[in-house]
């Protein structure tokens, strides 16, 4: 289903899905991040990338997995917290986090269905926003199989046409929500189809960074497990984890008990996200650690985004926000790091 | 909604038993579903064990799948884990989840002959397919059990072992000379070359530290095994046990679902980052 929505009637449209908890981003001094909306006029279209990709209001940075209690009998009682599977809509996903979304379904999928994930992930409607321009300068999208206008992930994808939006309903549940605001949308003209494809065309010229001959690195990668590369490429790294932090597909988590009484012993158990750039994450009890140092914590970076997700599951485990590069405080640049992969390769 | 792995099924410990003392000490623990026991599992696969209020580890499953009303697990004592299940009496209550893992494909070995290469709490995995094939003797060829610990204080089933002794080869050895110790002295590895086990219609199956498994690997290479006639288990450090929480690959293998159990043949081609 197309449509063209006027940016006039969009709080109007937004009003009719009060029922749904409503995410969009927000502004916060200079910073764009996912909140909850109460005004529908309080929403703004206009932004950048947000800092945090969408993915905590599904997978969240930390969320109770299970409750314990013992009582004075000494019996032990657990309960699971599931999440609330409230209706929900997010605002403004980017094609690229929306992709992220895609990815991170294949791992909390599988033998074990995570039903945390799938609790909020199935009660989402994700309404996406074309980037017509770049969000950043190291969008890199199309090298990984995405584009500024991507479908991927999406129940709804609007494109920005100066005082209208052009509305592609891309499932049921995207076409629930235009059908529940029918009046305000209308057919789109011929020259709206032809601005689109327009703006969607000038949008991908305007991506200047790429990872050239993509295809070859997962296969350069399988020979470059001793390289001294990775030495090289981390020598500054503060293993401060940013990159993984904020990537939109970085799904990697830890499990802790939070006590609130040792005896009689009552708490929590807590799922928070984690990082394979920790040493810790992968440090054994007994001291011993298979990744001890920087060198090999990046070599598992990229082999996971580049290699071994290639290997399960046919993906880059990267959608191309850039986020990393941009973030990191000593500029280590993905991007550059496989430019070298690549110059090994040749 | 499918069932959620990550609650897991309380448990009562029934039995506790000191195996090993001294700054190292190992039990071996038993514990009973409080309610209907749907585990079902097969030897080799692992268990994540939880102390409420302290967390939870993954242990290799000790006993064997044909014993139905208690699972058994050898704990050596070493983080926050498994310090709070030694502190534990007969009596308290524990969460398990799983079955996880592959397990050893003890159905294609049958007519074989199977030997059985262990170096201290490395018995555990191996304690449950060696009493697996033990209950069914006679569709397996010769069964030999080779293990050693530092001292002999360190040998865990020290009882056990002495019962299975009449029913099978056992080579046991202990690191240093002792004065009452009669069996082999030196390290695992240098045991098996001097029992000289025949790679003819052979399976081995090794666990042990890391160091003792290479050095074992080495011996038998020697002696003419084959890399898919040996097997090992690995480890790594775990928190979901279901190929998520992403810290126990090795390349794009998860120990926790593709592992712990692989043949040399296996475990060669991955990077060595265990």
């Amino acid at each position: 289903m197309e449509k063209i929505l006027t940016k006039k009637s969009f709080p109007l449209w937004v009003k009719e899905l009060v029922s749904y908890k409503i995410y969009a981003p927000q502004k916060n001094g200079d910073l764009w991040n996912f909140e909850t909306i109460k005004k529908p006029e309080s929403i703004n279209l206009d932004f950048p990338n947000t800092v945090l990709p969408p993915k905590n209001i599904i997978f969240p940075q930390r969320e109770v997995l299970l409750e314990f209690e013992s009582s004075n009998e000494n019996k032990l009682q657990v309960k699971e917290t599931l999440p609330d599977d409230d209706p929900t809509i997010i605002f403004g996903v980017r094609p690229c986090d929306a992709k992220a979304l895609t990815l991170t379904d294949k791992v909390f999928s599988g033998d074990f269905k995570d039903p945390y994930y799938w609790k909020r992930r199935n009660s989402t409607v994700l309404i996406g926003l074309a980037c017509n321009i770049p969000p950043s300068p190291n969008c890199f999208c199309l090298s990984v199989g995405g584009s500024p206008h991507s479908k991927e992930g999406l129940d709804i994808l609007m494109t920005d046409l100066g005082d209208k939006y052009f509305v592609e309903s891309l499932s049921e549940k995207g076409s629930t929500l235009i059908n529940l605001a029918k009046p305000l949308f209308q057919q789109p003209k011929a020259a709206d189809k032809k601005a689109v494809e327009k703006t969607q065309a000038e949008a991908e010229k305007k991506i200047t960074r790429q990872i050239k001959d993509i295809k070859k690195i997962p296969s350069i990668l399988k020979n470059m497990f001793d390289s001294p590369l990775w030495d090289e490429e981390s020598l500054s790294c503060l293993r401060c984890g940013i990159c993984t932090y904020l990537c939109p597909t970085c799904h990697c988590f830890d499990i802790n008990d939070e006590v609130a009484s040792s005896s009689p012993v009552k708490g929590k158990r807590v799922r928070t996200w984690d990082t394979c750039q920790f040493p810790d994450f992968t440090m054994h009890s007994s001291g011993h650690n298979p990744r001890p140092d920087r060198a090999s914590r990046l070599r598992q970076r990229i082999f996971h985004k580049f290699q071994y997700f290639v290997e399960r599951y046919q993906n880059y485990l990267c959608t191309g926000c850039g986020r990393c590069i941009s973030k990191c405080p000593v500029g280590i640049d993905i991007i550059e790091v496989l430019d070298k992969v690549r110059d090994y390769g040749s | 909604m499918d069932h959620n792995a990550y609650v897991p099924k309380l448990a009562k410990i029934i039995e506790i038993k000191e195996e090993v003392g001294g700054a190292r000490p190992i039990k071996t623990f038993r514990a009973q579903f409080q309610n209907k026991n749907d585990f079902s599992f097969s030897c080799g696969q692992c268990a994540m064990l939880s102390v409420f209020g302290k967390g939870e580890s993954i242990f290799a499953i000790s006993s064997s799948p044909l014993i139905k009303d208690y699972l058994q697990f050898n704990i050596l004592k070493m983080g926050r884990v498994t310090s709070s299940l030694h502190e534990m009496q007969v009596g308290d209550t524990i969460g398990i989840r799983g079955p996880y893992g592959n397990g050893f494909p003890l159905e294609e070995w049958k007519g074989k002959n199977l030997i059985f290469i262990g170096g201290g709490i490395g018995l555990a995995p191996i304690w449950s397919v060696l009493n697996t094939a033990l209950g069914k003797k006679e569709e397996y060829g010769d069964l030999t059990l080779i293990y050693g610990a530092r001292t002999s204080k360190d040998l865990v089933f020290r009882e056990e072992l002495e019962e299975i002794k009449k029913k099978i080869a056992v080579h046991l050895s202990i690191d240093v000379e002792e004065s009452d110790w009669n069996e082999f002295v030196g390290f695992v590895p240098q045991n098996v070359t001097d029992k000289k086990p025949s790679p003819k219609n052979a399976i081995t199956v090794t666990c042990g530290p890391p160091i003792m498994i290479k050095f074992v690997i080495k011996a038998l290479e020697d002696l003419g095994f084959e890399d898919e006639q040996i097997y090992t288990t690995v480890e790594n450090k775990m928190k979901c046990g279901i190929g998520k929480c992403g810290r126990c690959n090795i390349g794009s293998h998860y120990v926790c679902k593709d592992g712990p159990v692989y043949s040399w043949a296996e475990l060669k081609k991955l990077p060595q980052e265990y």
